[in-house]
């Protein structure tokens, strides 16, 4: 396994390999360009994700990082070396689809001894590598049967296994490897998957649109959208420190309350109420542009049916007992937002709710940055 | 006014699929039957809406049988999973068609004007002019709600709508849904889905079904908070609810509930209740915490197995002494495979059900302020 970096890699479509790195000058990513300078580090044994909708670019990059595409501009390094000239096949990279890529006649104990075979391993080498990876897979009942004849989840773990049998790969990458999954069998993969990771020290990388799946697998997660990262963090520092409105909307359910407010001396107005400011944000929303965006998740929403100090009134318009707890909208006079109430809270439709933005909580974006 | 469902039984090829049915809905519910992929919930949906027919059984709308009606002479609509519209009419002309051929005729500028008031409320009066081609799933799916809802229909059947979207969507489409549904003064809705957070966020009635039998039927709140099966319970969870196998034991004059030495129940207030030698008893995930919230709390040692990212919250899949757990935690990440943790256990959110017919025995919930 092995370091893996992405340096300034921007792609076209429609245009030949430039060896000018960052951006050459006759270049304007904004045109024709689906990957848009993307510099990204995944260390060694690391579990990572790049996550975001459909159409945003993770395919090419994938495609990068595998050799199968030349990027226009950038260099991939392995362990500092680059490595963006080498053919697939150089490359070393083990890969596990979307639909597992397995030879449904031969059996399981063939399929997974074929990486092996082909680079002329010793028979017995073979055999001790291949029930060393079913053990490790939860293979080894399945060994002697034909692949055609395993469940879809056992089949994708025989393509890891393919992946994982050989010593010489620098790393795994995963592309939706979950879609085709029976949901019964799906958290049994997904479990095996990050085990597996964690105990080979796998570099692995997990492509998927499905923020669950990433923020489940990896320790690093990638956002891109539109070709561009838009934020690289642990599940937590995305859930609670987005660096964009975006981040905060996207990932976590219900996403970020997020409402446009303007500065006034000391306070945020949000036209219904205000906001008064303590001297740290105050000072950090020092700019000419005095239009904010306020940014608060339902779950730190402090609800109470009681007035308290630095408390709003709202109405509640909406609420969706969930079980666990309890999805309130809240409503004054145009403004909207929803937090989130315990199970044994009362809150009935049409309650007054005194509503408070813990600041500790609060997040302010300006022009889609994060500005405190 | 509403709809009454009498003994309906269905089979396909000689398997059973439904089996005696009976229930009744009012006007101005929102009726939801849940269940597992497989259990005839769209096969009851079907046979309600007059889509099928029961092999046995009445169906009643107003107190009129409409068993063997056509499906056409009914004031009904659905909305299916996969998102269906006329791919070569544009959104105005898919919402507009079903409203040419009502019994009532409406005016041109009837039919414009409810065709337009029908799509602003699914916020799609922006693509009036498109072909659902060009819209996204989101998109198609409200074209396909705005085109049952445009007929103003007294009965809506939704089955599974939100199944093929993302979860985003799912998120918003849901919080639409109810908006729009519970601004239905006359008839009902009923909705199919195998999601229990649906059910909850959605309903006034909730439908269990399980082997063919409406398990559970009842107000929302009273079937999650009182479930009288095993099966209901289980699945009308989110996630599903922890449940395993105890043994009645006494120690020191009390009476516990049994798992592992440090999983056990205080169980004396239902004493007499309880006389087998085995029950099952059930959790749910959001009563194991990893704060200790009181002195009440039982403690119990545990090794993480997975912690999954759902929404906001971690699904703490851990285990205990070989009893596989989950515990729902607020916020993400901090956790990984093998890690010892302690979870403590809320003792008053226990349910316990009879081993061998999963009928609920008991339970130590108290009961909620709602």
């Amino acid at each position: 396994m092995a370091t893996i970096e992405l340096k300034n890699i921007s792609h076209s479509y429609q245009m030949d390999r430039r060896e000018e790195i960052p951006i050459p000058q006759d270049c304007n990513l904004d045109q024709g360009f689906v990957i848009k300078d993307l510099s990204l580090t995944w260390e060694e044994g690391s579990a990572n994700a790049l996550l975001g909708p459909s159409g945003c670019g993770k395919t090419t990059i994938l495609n990068i990082i595998s050799g199968l595409l030349q990027p226009t501009i950038g260099q991939i390094l392995y362990d500092g070396k680059d490595v963006t000239a080498l053919s697939p096949e150089a490359r070393h990279i083990a890969q596990v689809f979307q639909f597992p890529v397995i030879y449904d006649t031969m059996t399981v104990y063939k399929n997974l001894s074929f990486p092996l075979r082909n680079a002329g391993v010793k028979k017995s080498e073979i055999k001790r590598k291949v029930q060393e990876v079913a053990e490790i897979l939860d293979l080894t009942h399945v060994l002697p049967m034909s692949a055609g004849k395993i469940s879809q989840a056992e089949k994708q773990k025989v393509s890891l296994g393919r992946g994982i049998i050989r010593d010489d790969n620098v790393a795994i990458l995963f592309d939706e490897p979950l879609t085709v999954i029976d949901p019964k069998e799906k958290y049994i993969l997904q479990r095996k998957i990050r085990e597996v990771q964690k105990n080979i020290k796998l570099t692995a990388i997990y492509v998927t649109h499905d923020q669950h799946e990433a923020l489940t697998f990896a320790d690093q997660v990638t956002v891109i959208k539109d070709g561009r990262m838009i934020q690289t963090g642990n599940p937590a520092q995305l859930h609670t420190d987005p660096q964009s409105p975006f981040i905060g909307y996207f990932i976590g359910s219900p996403g970020m309350n997020l409402l446009t407010c303007t500065l006034e001396e000391d306070v945020l107005d949000f036209g219904e109420f205000q906001w008064p400011l303590s001297p740290a944000i105050r000072q950090a929303l020092q700019t000419d542009d005095p239009e904010f965006q306020f940014g608060i998740r339902p779950e730190f929403v402090a609800l109470s049916h009681e007035k308290k100090a630095g408390t709003v009134p709202f109405e509640a318009t909406m609420v969706d007992n969930i079980g666990s707890y309890q999805v309130v909208t809240l409503s004054t006079n145009g403004i909207q937002i929803k937090g989130r109430a315990p199970e044994d809270m009362r809150i009935d439709v049409g309650n007054r709710l005194w509503v408070g933005f813990p600041e500790e909580s609060v997040r302010i974006f300006q022009n889609d940055k994060r500005v405190f | 006014m509403g709809i009454i469902v009498e003994h309906v039984s269905k089979s396909y090829e000689g398997t059973p699929i439904l089996s005696d049915i009976s229930l009744e809905i009012k006007d101005g519910e929102f009726v939801t039957f849940l269940a597992p992929t497989g259990e005839g919930k769209t096969t009851l949906l079907r046979i309600i809406a007059g889509v099928e027919t029961p092999d046995s059984g009445r169906i009643y709308y107003n107190d009129v049988d409409v068993t063997d009606w056509p499906v056409q002479k009914k004031n009904v609509a659905m909305v299916y999973q996969w998102f269906v519209n006329y791919p070569s009419l544009t959104v105005y002309e898919n919402i507009a068609t079903p409203l040419r051929v009502l019994k009532q005729k409406l005016s041109r500028s009837q039919l414009d004007q409810r065709v337009r008031e029908t799509a602003a409320l699914l916020k799609i009066d922006g693509l009036l002019d498109h072909h659902p081609s060009e819209l996204s799933g989101g998109q198609q799916q409200r074209l396909a709600i705005a085109r049952s809802l445009a007929k103003r229909a007294d009965y809506v059947f939704l089955d599974e709508p939100l199944t093929n979207l993302d979860y985003k969507l799912q998120e918003e489409l849901r919080a639409e849904l109810k908006n729009i549904f519970g601004q239905k003064a006359e008839g009902a809705v009923i909705f199919a889905t195998p999601q229990p957070i649906e059910a909850l966020a959605l309903s006034t009635q909730v439908g269990f079904l399980h082997n063919g039998r409406l398990l559970q039927f009842g107000p929302v709140d009273d079937v999650y908070h009182k479930p009288l099966y095993m099966e209901v319970g289980a699945y009308f969870s989110h996630p599903e609810m922890n449940i395993f196998k105890c043994a009645l034991t006494s120690e020191n004059g009390h009476q516990f509930l049994k798992a592992t030495d440090q999983l056990k129940l205080a169980v004396d207030a239902f004493q007499g209740l309880l006389t087998d030698s085995h029950y099952m008893v059930g959790i749910r995930a959001h009563a194991l915490s990893t704060e200790r919230e009181s002195e009440k709390m039982i403690p119990i040692k545990a090794t993480v197995e997975l912690g999954e990212v759902v929404g906001s919250d971690t699904e703490l899949h851990i285990d205990h002494q070989g009893i596989s757990l989950v515990s729902l935690l607020q916020g993400m990440g901090g956790y990984d495979i093998g890690q010892e943790i302690t979870v403590y256990l809320n003792p008053e959110r226990f349910f316990i059900f009879d081993e061998s017919s999963g009928k609920l025995v008991g339970q130590t919930h108290v009961e909620l302020n709602r």
